[in-house]
């Protein structure tokens, strides 16, 4: 019987032991295409026929553009298995998906850690205000001349999660040694056994008690702006806001305007509306923490995350089934 | 009589408590000026009668270090020098000992904020964040980016487990990391389990930890407690981070065990020859570092502002301080 063929869009970069098993049970083809018009027109040639599973990265977006309906409905009638590795899978429409019979997995619990010490990171030096002081430094002034403004204690503080899911708790254990009191909003209240015993509030409570906003929360069509000029207007003067999930549930043209006005103080981010390209108002205050998108950025960690994904694959081939399917898709 | 106190450098914080000590206490300042002028105030006489001196690590900007040349003209009746500041390596205080003046620091105010601080230079340095921080703010997203190392499950090796040392493996513990300390003596066997903390020796914590973090206040005995001997001795891919004292490290050595891979990054607030820093740090994306800022947040100073107070009202009105030096302490 001949083997299943497999689909790889992207880079295995440390998993290469364990891709070079899924050979044994397929064979793997990668697209010659180098842009999204090439992809379309390789996948109708009939290249990938016979292709049942694929495995995407994040970076892959760059060759093939977003998987939306377009893409999906050019994709081989046998490919059924789409394994994406991230937690966040906004690229993919999976409601285009289940319309084709495509079933989507993606990577939780690998990326927790990671995500969480970044946005640890990123709410020390926002509250802090390090980025200030580690510039002026670099550029050869001391402590800069004026020094800059004192930062705040993370002790005591309230951080307010938005967005509960594995990244969310994780977060809270971590923030919890530094001495802060977490409330969360989540789209249901957890058990507490689950939360941890923190408190959990609506959204407009924790838009207006949170000393320190930490957005953990995928994107999709809810959660887009979901933080934006009103909810600004809501929150205690001087907050910081921190996001390690995907820039655009952040208007961030907003964000710069209620850092101006000094609504917000500071904020930490690792992600973008529109990455690569950053809001130049955020990368000309130095007052603010910003990373390029680095929040699972670790040996350890990607590669745990290319074996999980690699594992989905393998299971879809094997099994006829993912190990870890997207929650809207877990009925299907 | 109502005796008499003097604030040399600056109050930021408590000047009102500072204010509230009049008319039980008379106040004199030399809040701002220079060594020579300070020197030649104190040769003049103004300040005789003054009994109690607040001075703070920031106030050495203005009348240079307490050395013997300034205390061998202190006025005779100068019985306590409270200082706002945890180390007091700018105090000579064998000189105020043989003067028959007692000397207080304010040991614990800064104990979160600089092992926050410590955290934060942790995980900068084992997420390599200098070159990706230095790109994006450069226009260019990314540059040159290295995948970084998770904190979890690494050996941190504490080198001083006295008040800082305690709240870094707290924070530490919550990362998921194994810690390993040395310390002059074991910590009670009730703190050391609840920090998930094992007491080692000298040479087992730098030949075993895959990061080594400095909590020791500089003396004779641990000035270079880590020099070229003990890098050699390291796991090669260390990492280290010092927020304590710049000369604690061989700072030459320690350079040429970065550029020869046996240390794999550092996260350094301290340096030998403040505020200079080695051009090789400044350089180096391997390297984050920050301008001895470790407690420079406003609840952090107003906390120690406070105590000083506290330390002279209980010297003025009870002959004793709250927080005397332990080197005065053992001498007693």
């Amino acid at each position: 019987m001949a083997k299943a063929r497999v689909l790889l869009l992207g880079e295995i970069e440390h998993a290469h032991k364990e891709w070079a098993s899924v050979s044994e049970i397929a064979d793997t083809i990668e697209p010659k295409a180098r842009s999204r018009e090439e992809f379309i027109e390789e996948c109708k040639s009939g290249a990938f026929d016979n292709v049942v599973a694929a495995y995407r990265t994040f970076q892959s977006v760059a060759i093939t553009g977003l998987f939306d309906e377009e893409l999906v409905s050019v994709l081989p009638k046998s490919l059924k298995f789409i394994a994406h590795n991230g937690a966040g899978y906004d690229q993919i429409d999976v409601h285009a998906c289940t319309a084709h019979d495509i079933r989507v997995s993606n990577v939780p619990t690998a990326v927790d850690d990671a995500t969480a010490d970044t946005n640890m990171f990123l709410i020390l030096g926002a509250l802090r205000g390090f980025n200030t002081s580690m510039m002026a430094l670099r550029n050869g002034h001391w402590k800069g001349s004026p020094p800059p403004p004192l930062g705040h204690d993370p002790q005591g503080k309230v951080l307010g999660i938005l967005g509960m899911g594995g990244i969310g708790r994780n977060l809270k254990k971590k923030a919890e040694a530094f001495g802060m009191t977490v409330q969360y909003y989540n789209r249901s209240q957890l058990s507490d056994e689950l939360s941890g015993g923190a408190k959990y509030v609506s959204f407009e409570e924790l838009l207006k008690t949170s000393d320190v906003l930490s957005l953990n929360l995928p994107l999709n069509k809810q959660t887009r702006h979901i933080i934006s000029t009103k909810e600004f207007d809501q929150m205690k003067k001087g907050i910081v806001i921190v996001n390690t999930a995907r820039g655009a549930v952040m208007d961030e043209a907003a964000l710069v305007v209620a850092l101006e006005k000094g609504q917000v103080w500071s904020c930490g981010l690792d992600v973008f509306e529109e990455e690569p390209k950053v809001h130049s108002g955020l990368i000309a205050n130095p007052h603010v923490m910003i990373l390029p998108h680095m929040g699972t950025w670790t040996v350890e960690t990607q590669t745990k995350m290319e074996v999980w994904c690699i594992d989905n694959v393998r299971s879809a081939i094997e099994k006829g089934k993912l190990m870890s399917p997207v929650g809207e898709q877990k009925d299907m | 009589m109502a005796p008499s106190a003097l604030v040399v450098g600056d109050i930021y914080f408590e000047d009102a408590k500072w204010q509230a000590l009049s008319p039980a206490v008379t106040l004199k300042e030399y809040r701002k000026g220079t060594r020579a002028e300070f020197i030649s105030l104190l040769k003049s006489g103004i300040f005789d009668d003054v009994e109690a001196i607040f001075r703070s690590n920031e106030s050495t900007t203005v009348t240079g270090p307490f050395s013997e040349e300034i205390i061998s003209i202190l006025p005779p009746t100068v019985k306590w020098l409270c200082h706002s500041g945890a180390g007091y390596d700018n105090i000579d205080v064998e000189a105020c000992t043989q003067r028959g003046i007692q000397v207080s620091n304010t040991p614990n105010c800064n104990e979160g904020a600089v092992a926050d601080l410590t955290i934060y230079l942790m995980i900068g340095a084992l997420r390599r964040i200098t070159a990706p921080n230095n790109a994006l703010r450069a226009g260019k997203w990314r540059g040159h980016i290295v995948p970084g190392h998770d904190p979890k499950d690494k050996i941190l090796g504490i080198l001083g487990m006295g008040g800082i040392g305690k709240e870094v493996a707290k924070r530490a513990k919550a990362f998921g990391m194994k810690i390993i300390y040395n310390n002059r003596h074991p910590l009670p066997a009730s703190i050391a389990t609840s920090l998930s903390a094992h007491f080692v020796s000298f040479e087992e914590l730098i030949s075993t930890s895959d990061v080594i973090s400095l909590h020791l206040a500089l003396t004779p005995s641990t000035e270079r407690i880590l020099g070229a001997a003990e890098f050699e001795k390291m796991k090669t891919g260390v990492t280290i981070v010092n927020t304590a004292r710049g000369d604690l490290i061989d700072e030459e050595a320690m350079i040429r065990a970065l550029e020869k891979g046996k240390v794999w990054s550092l996260g350094l607030d301290v340096f030998d020859n403040e505020p200079r820093v080695d051009e090789r740090f400044l350089g180096s994306e391997r390297v984050v570092v920050c301008p001895h800022i470790g407690a420079a947040t406003v609840e952090t100073m107003a906390a120690m502002e406070r105590l000083v107070i506290e330390n002279i009202k209980s010297a003025l009105f009870n002959g004793k301080l709250l927080t005397q030096v332990h080197e005065q302490i053992s001498q007693s």
